[in-house]
């Protein structure tokens, strides 16, 4: 009998037997949309998904299937708006909270989702396969020279394609940088004139080491802000979410917060019991809204405490006790053979756990208070010095033996200060701290072999250290 | 000594004079940007000092070992110059006002705080179209209105800032009038100088700067041209041309072409809008900063108002082609390029996009040089 690549993949990320009959259709559509071929699939199926996810464990594969879940529906936006659902867009990083309360209030009549995101998580950490959209967004005017954001580009190809349709609001979070929420106005100005957008951005201006979180004036004004946001997306698209509703998802969102950072403390153990990339993934639904819902995503985070749990008690780790292990703040889940070249030499990769502040109970009781504090307390979003406290925290606190900077070269805001950081953090801690120029979303421009010797010596001072 | 450059040789008089403040107990105020009313820092008695140097590649790349290669390599300048021992002025400076619009700027206010400069941010909501956008400017102004004071113990008085708004006014109508008499056919001001003498603005003694140029005026105004002949007419548009960058708009008016108008964010005294002196002072100058200029690009909306006010001066200049002068990686500008090469090919207009990281050695120059030439070239033939 000829192999079908397509159930492989389906099994492979997840999927129950009883439910790939139903949800083949809608795959195989989805693949379709995407130009996805049987090669592509067979080669996720039996080489990069393999190497480069743990798929042998249970939580791992249901993890990748909450990605394919809601990237075919993303595919099915087109027809959603056809059909009079509203179309609500956003990008990363936000607070997911107000999206899962339009969705809880409104289910059938909002679509919530950040395409970008989803198609370049799939596209290329499954396939391999972002450089057609990317290509397609630079000869629609978004130059590949300047380095821009693939993200950005992903998002622009993906309307040009006729992937997503044109939203009926799109909120943009330009909490981090100019070129996300200035993409939207590109969209609209060069090409799609009902690209509406909402925009939501606060200066960089705090001194640094300023404790943003606790500046209350900078959290009353980020908190207006969100609550102007979020009454204006409900108006354009003629929804009214009930105050309660909101409180609920931001209990929700604390209570999802706390189980992921026991599961953090668990992947501290030594040795370390879960990967990297996979382990970051289960942080999407703090800053992501899954349109297809959040259940999915957290039953398997039980799943993997559960299955870590029991790693830990057979001290069964990825690489044998002893091992450097190196943080990365955002562990590169869309390139996760770079993960994977650290683990070949003999070193980890992954993000760091929770900090004591972003554990402690929240000031406020307002849902938008609260969601600014709990943003301004993010150590990627905050000023340097403020962000190296937090880094050198959980440094310390999760047992890393160094940190790595890097891969966002492309992003004027993230990447710009790694370089600053990884000198504050090194003296703040005495740990190395490395930086590599590099792409978290593509590597045209930084491939495996490209990086390889850079990452071999990094693994060698760690692995020396160690001994010495 | 041609009139203008009397007022170059006073600008170069800038860091002797600041030096010499400084030994008298006057304070010295930095500035970055476009959104520090330099209105403030006179009301409280100092001497702004416009951070706004460039046009040589050793500068930003003295930066590179605490940032990223990819940022703008004139907000790198800024402090490019003081690594490395080039700046007379910075370590004179009381305080330095960081505008933090966008990451570049904000990214340059890091670095000025990370290497021990007395720094004071003033943050510049990009979404400008809210209403809590503005309030935040403008209490941004009122904080930094109050840091002025104590920096130079004498808190700003309604008098003094509405003293200094009207002399800043002045200054303005002063370049307006000289930029306007670019509307005509033969203007007698080339762009380069006029870019120029915008840049000695910054830098002139304040008590000579009006007289200045109103002679600087009176002579052009009756000068016939700088040529007999009509040559192509170019609109420079951009980031910024920084106080020391003139390669390009050389090279330009080499080629055979006249810049007749400019349509820049930074590096220019924004002189089409003045800022009322009647009511609250505070809030005319918030108003005149944030909302009646043309929004910078970072703005959000903006593009569709920039497009527009491209056009009304393209119009109103009698511009024949655009020169669209980009620094390397600013990624905001190098979008907006594409929207609006769109909108200016719609007009039928030539446009010529020149991308710049400072670097003038003699190998990128040979091709800079035949692009100008060309596209130069291409507009007299279209005129004939």
């Amino acid at each position: 009998m000829a192999r079908d690549v397509h159930t492989d993949f389906l099994k492979l990320t997840g999927f129950e037997d009883w439910e790939i009959g139903e949800f083949m259709p809608q795959w195989r559509l989805a693949s379709e949309r995407l130009k996805l071929t049987d090669e592509d699939v067979r080669n996720a199926v039996d080489e990069w998904l393999p190497s480069n996810f743990e798929t042998g464990l249970l939580s791992v594969r249901k993890i990748l299937n909450c990605f394919v879940r809601e990237t075919v529906d993303l595919t099915k936006a087109v027809d959603y708006k056809k059909n009079g659902v509203k179309i609500v867009y956003g990008i990363l990083p936000a607070m997911s909270v107000f999206y899962y309360a339009l969705k809880l209030a409104a289910p059938e009549k909002v679509y919530v989702g950040f395409p970008d995101l989803f198609l370049a998580v799939v596209m290329q950490g499954f396939f391999h396969k972002l450089a057609p959209l990317l290509e397609d967004a630079e000869q629609g005017g978004i130059t590949y020279g300047c380095r821009h954001c693939a993200l950005n580009k992903t998002r622009f190809a993906a309307r040009r394609m006729d992937i997503i349709p044109d939203p009926d609001i799109s909120w943009i979070w330009g909490l981090v940088c100019d070129e996300g929420p200035k993409t939207d106005e590109f969209i609209k100005c060069l090409q799609f004139p009902n690209w509406n957008t909402y925009v939501l951005r606060i200066p960089r201006d705090q001194p640094l080491y300023t404790r943003e979180d606790e500046v209350d004036e900078r959290v009353r004004y980020l908190a207006a802000h969100m609550k102007d946001g979020f009454e204006y997306v409900q108006k354009q698209i003629g929804v009214s979410v009930p105050a309660q509703k909101l409180k609920d998802v931001v209990t929700f969102r604390q209570s999802y917060f706390q189980k992921l950072g026991q599961f953090r403390k668990l992947m501290a153990v030594d040795p370390q019991p879960y990967g990297g990339a996979e382990a970051y993934l289960l942080s999407y639904p703090l800053q992501v809204p899954l349109n297809t819902g959040v259940e999915r995503m957290e039953q398997a985070l039980e799943l993997a405490i559960k299955e870590v749990g029991q790693r830990v008690e057979r001290k069964e780790g990825i690489l044998p006790a002893g091992s450097p292990k190196l943080m990365f703040q955002i562990t590169p889940y869309c390139q996760p053979w770079i993960i994977r070249m650290f683990k070949e030499n003999g070193v980890l990769l992954s993000a760091g756990g929770a900090t004591k502040k972003g554990m402690s109970p929240l000031r406020f009781d307002d849902p938008y208070l609260q969601s600014a504090e709990i943003w301004l307390r993010g150590a990627t979003i905050v000023n340097i010095g403020y962000q190296a406290e937090q880094i050198a925290e959980q440094l310390l606190t999760y047992n890393f033996d160094g940190m790595l900077f890097g891969f966002f070269d492309f992003d004027r805001w993230l990447g710009s200060d790694d370089r600053l950081l990884a000198s504050i953090v090194e003296e703040k801690t005495g740990l190395p701290s490395f930086y590599i120029e590099g792409d978290f979303w593509e590597d045209r421009d930084y491939s495996q072999e490209g990086l390889r010797t850079r990452v071999e010596s990094i693994c060698e001072i760690l692995k020396m250290r160690k001994i010495g | 000594m041609p009139v203008i450059e009397e007022l170059g040789a006073d600008a170069r008089l800038h860091p002797a004079r600041l030096r010499q403040a400084k030994q008298n107990g006057v304070k010295l105020v930095g500035y970055t940007g476009r959104f520090i009313p330099a209105e403030l820092i006179l009301a409280a008695g100092a001497i702004p000092h416009f951070l706004g140097r460039g046009g040589e590649p050793e500068a930003p790349e003295a930066v590179l070992p605490y940032m990223l290669r990819f940022m703008s390599p004139y907000s790198r300048a800024q402090i490019g110059y003081h690594l490395l021992g080039m700046d007379p002025v910075m370590k004179l400076l009381d305080v330095i006002v960081a505008q933090c619009d966008d990451c570049h700027m904000s990214r340059l206010a890091d670095l000025l705080e990370y290497f021990k400069l007395p720094t004071f941010r003033v943050g510049v909501p990009t979404d400008w179209d809210k209403e809590l956008s503005f309030k935040y400017y403008y209490d941004a102004l009122v904080k930094l209105r109050s840091r002025l004071g104590e920096v130079t113990g004498r808190p700003i008085g309604e008098d003094a800032l509405r003293r200094s708004i009207v002399w800043m006014n002045t200054v303005r109508e002063c370049l307006h009038r000289i930029s306007s008499l670019r509307l005509r056919p033969n203007p007698p001001i080339s762009g380069s100088d006029f870019i120029r003498l915008q840049h000695y603005a910054f830098s002139c003694e304040p008590g000579k700067l009006v007289e200045s140029l109103n002679r600087v005026y009176s002579k052009m105004n009756d000068s016939k041209g700088v040529t007999s002949e009509r040559l192509p007419r170019i609109l420079l548009a951009g980031h910024v041309v920084a106080i020391g960058d003139y390669t390009v708009p050389r090279l330009i008016e080499e080629a055979g072409a006249l810049i007749v108008a400019e349509f820049l964010d930074e590096g220019v005294w924004h002189c089409y809008r003045n800022v009322g002196t009647e009511g609250d002072l505070m809030f005319n100058l918030a108003r005149a900063y944030y909302l009646e200029r043309v929004p910078p690009t970072s703005f959000q909306p903006s593009w569709d108002s920039r497009a527009k006010w491209l056009q009304q001066l393209v119009r109103d200049f009698a511009v024949d082609g655009i020169v669209w002068y980009q620094l390397s990686f600013e990624e905001i500008y190098d979008m907006e390029c594409a929207v609006l090469a769109k909108k200016i090919d719609e007009m039928g207009l030539p446009f010529l996009k020149l991308e710049s990281s400072y670097e003038y050695a003699r190998e990128a120059m040979a091709p800079l040089v035949t692009r100008i030439e060309s596209f130069v070239k291409s507009i007299q033939l279209r005129r004939s």
